[in-house]
């Protein structure tokens, strides 16, 4: 018997051993693939995930609801306190509800009287988030619009109030956002009241921190950071958060949008702004045209047959 | 006929797959985008060393192979890295396997402490080395660490939930084979 088994192991191991050599190789190679040409792994990756994730759909979203709700309960216990406190924001809301209407007639007046034209291009497509990127490494959700609702890598992504991410990576029902805490997501924006430009650069923190400031003496906490809109990817003017100093001294971003529950978000149809490439021409009195062209008689009109 | 032995590897593998397809599907709940200060163990590798060193057949190489390519995919990671990683360290561990037999589990515990930490070094070394965006060093490590921490739940549990043990001394396969 123990014969038998040795010729068995014999037979067996150096099979297995150059299997799995083999499995190595090609796992070392497909990383090399993909460090070397990147899209087209991204790709793959993509139709992995658009086959793979909607799949778990029926249980992600009722699990979620249901941990929410578990949340909801807990916040039962400061009920009281959460109502008087409602009520008294409710008072603040009411006049500033006022100050809004009327902000909001002056501005319909002002738009009327300049006859501004809002950009009809930036229109948006609203997606439910389906999954987390489920590492720590990475911050990066899954929507449920993909390719055939039109959705384009690059595009801006908000929540109700602020800027979320950009996607990265379509598949054909799904899209994954790359949020601004990723590491790998880097954003022009402005801080106003100033006017600076810097980058928000992410580094798996939840308060990215502003880089590439000119003059940082001029920022203040509290200030106000949008997107500006530079490289032509984003939509310039979008909220982004307001700066604040973190306590490692440096300028962070305390985020608009609400990380803690991204549930429904928008992917902002933006449009690659127009390249002007030549320099303005010459402007030239209109030239007389040749003497021949009078000769010809007029080009008939209507009989291309193309009605 | 299907003999009771290899139903129960087959019903046994199934229940690894499940139970990574748990895992997996609890990270990806998308309950709050904030990032986390401390990252959480990695229970997918915990789960596979475990179960590797109890029952070897259990986490056959092509399906440590597969599972962690599809976590490489799901989770955004360089593809094939990680995954290469984990069989090269599941080898290492498949064959000295007979060895941690009549171990301890305090010395079973330090052995594959060594191999995550020697696994994430690496995977952070090669990331580093390819200009990859990656984890930053501190993350790393305390993501092994967690890891680390969690093993000897992930024993206790293996052992009380699902029966899981090492093969004992003399105990044969259907074919009469010492496991």
């Amino acid at each position: 018997m123990a014969k038998d088994r040795n010729a068995d192991s014999d037979f067996k191991g150096p099979v297995r051993r150059v299997l799995v050599a083999t499995a190595l190789f090609f796992l070392l190679a497909i990383f090399l693939i993909w460090r070397i040409d990147s899209p087209r792994v991204e790709r793959f990756r993509a139709a992995f995930i658009d086959r793979v994730v909607p799949s778990f759909d029926w249980a992600l979203v009722p699990v979620t609801k249901f941990v929410d709700m578990i949340e909801g309960f807990q916040s039962y216990a400061a009920l009281y306190d959460q109502n008087q406190e409602l009520r008294r924001e409710l008072q603040q809301m009411k006049s500033w509800k006022e100050a809004a209407v009327r902000l909001e007639q002056q501005n319909a007046k002002l738009l009327a009287q300049n006859q501004v034209r809002l950009d009809p291009k930036l229109t948006s497509v609203s997606g439910v988030v389906l999954a987390d990127s489920g590492s720590p490494f990475r911050q990066s959700v899954l929507l449920n619009v993909g390719l055939r609702d039109g959705i384009v890598d690059g595009w801006a992504t908000m929540d109700g109030l602020g800027l979320v991410g950009r996607i990265s990576g379509v598949g054909e029902t799904t899209a994954r956002v790359i949020l601004l805490t990723d590491a790998s997501s880097r954003i022009p924006v402005t801080i106003q009241p100033s006017g600076q430009k810097a980058m928000l650069v992410g580094d798996n923190t939840p308060y990215p921190p502003v880089e590439f400031l000119e003059t940082p003496e001029q920022v203040r906490p509290g200030d106000r950071v949008i997107s500006s809109g530079d490289g032509g990817v984003f939509p310039a003017g979008l909220l982004v958060g307001e700066v604040e100093l973190g306590s490692d001294q440096r300028l962070r971003v305390r985020l608009a949008a609400d990380y803690e529950r991204l549930n429904f978000l928008r992917v902002l149809r933006s449009h690659p702004a127009e390249q002007i490439t030549e320099a303005g021409g010459l402007i030239t009195p209109p030239v007389s045209p040749p003497v021949h062209e009078t000769i010809n008689p007029p080009v008939p009109v209507g009989d291309a047959g193309d009605g | 006929m299907v003999d009771p032995l290899t139903t129960s590897r087959l019903a046994h593998r199934a229940l690894y797959l499940g139970l990574v397809a748990t895992v997996i599907f609890v990270r990806i709940l998308p309950l709050g985008s904030i990032p986390s200060r401390w990252p959480g163990p990695d229970l997918i590798l915990c789960l596979t060393f475990v179960w590797l060193l109890r029952r070897p057949d259990y986490v056959p190489a092509f399906m440590v192979a597969v599972v962690f390519f599809s976590e490489d995919l799901i989770a955004m990671r360089p593809p094939g890295l990680w995954t290469a990683l984990v069989l090269a360290g599941t080898e290492f561990l498949r064959t000295r396997e007979t060895n941690f037999r009549d171990m301890p589990l305090l010395l079973e515990w330090l052995t594959t402490s060594a191999v995550i930490m020697l696994l994430s070094l690496l995977n952070w070394a090669i990331l580093a080395l390819f200009m990859v965006p990656h984890g930053s060093f501190g993350m790393t490590i305390l993501q092994a660490l967690s890891t680390i921490a969690i093993y000897p739940l992930v024993v206790a549990a293996s052992l009380f939930l699902f029966g899981l043990r090492k093969a004992a001394t003399g105990e044969v396969d259907a074919l009469g084979h010492r496991l």
